[in-house]
């Protein structure tokens, strides 16, 4: 008889894994009411769509994809002794994430320059919700990383790179709903 | 769960090749996406297209950054929702 559990199969600690599926559940809803309310106004939402920066969010997609497998190497090499090589892929990581952040940061401010805010159209309001507590995720993340790579124990390693692949996650999901579905 | 703490099994340590086989593969389904927006197709073909992209790119990352090829049932309920939840934006999509 077996005596590991499901749970057991999980790599890394239990928690951050009810963390990444209350984030995505979280996320998950926000879009699908994004869309709902699209239904009202759908010429409306892709109008309102086709004044977001889609190329600089589509070069922040690579950014971040490219930070995630900063961040998962960081493990491989911290498991094979190469201690110095894994601080420095996270600190990588947490660089790109901070690119991440400018790149939103000026797509932000081109918006406010327009005059665009919440109350401009539903659509906004979605996007500055649901991109703005994905940015705040980020942030966090930069700082974790940052953490882990200072703190480097292939727990807290671990654990930092699953937080920031879960941030990771949830953008390969919100950019093509709110940047690319018109 | 898995102790991260003790000796890694062999299984669990990706080759650098197969995580950059993986990070090529997401860069190259982002940009596949993006593209798609450029194509002269009908909208559904377009939105389903990209909701397909973004799920291949979801499981990518479940399977190799977050590590879940090694655990096939997690991964495989994980792949479930995920492909719930395109059908379900795919619908209002296309309502």
């Amino acid at each position: 008889m077996s005596d590991t559990s499901l749970i057991d199969e999980l790599p890394g600690e239990l928690l951050m894994w009810v963390l990444i599926i209350s984030e995505l559940l979280v996320f998950g809803a926000g879009l699908i009411a994004f869309m709902g309310v699209r239904l009202t106004d759908p010429s409306g939402f892709a109008e309102a769509q086709s004044h977001l920066y889609r190329t600089g969010a589509a070069f922040n997609t690579a950014v971040l994809v490219t930070s995630g497998f900063l961040a998962a190497q960081a493990l491989h090499w911290h498991r094979a002794a190469r201690r110095s090589a894994a601080r420095l892929a996270l600190i990588g990581s947490a660089l790109l994430g901070v690119v991440f952040l400018i790149i939103k940061g000026v797509e932000y401010a081109g918006k406010a320059a327009q005059g665009i805010t919440f109350e401009t159209h539903p659509f906004f309001m979605f996007y500055y919700l649901l991109t703005g507590f994905h940015a705040a995720h980020v942030l966090a993340g930069v700082g974790i990383l940052l953490f882990v790579a200072w703190r480097d124990d292939a727990r807290n390693i671990e654990a930092g790179a699953q937080f920031w692949h879960m941030v990771d996650l949830v953008w390969i999901m919100l950019f093509p709903v709110i940047y690319l579905l018109g | 769960m898995r102790a991260a703490s003790s000796v890694p099994k062999l299984s669990r340590q990706w080759p650098p090749s197969t995580l950059t086989r993986a990070w090529v593969t997401l860069l190259a389904l982002s940009l596949a996406s993006t593209l798609l927006t450029t194509l002269p197709a009908p909208p559904a073909f377009v939105g389903s297209s990209i909701l397909i992209l973004a799920l291949i790119k979801a499981r990518v990352i479940l399977a190799r950054y977050l590590d879940l090829a090694d655990s096939p049932t997690w991964l495989r309920g994980f792949t479930f929702v995920m492909i719930a939840f395109g059908c379900l934006i795919l619908a209002l999509f296309l309502i």
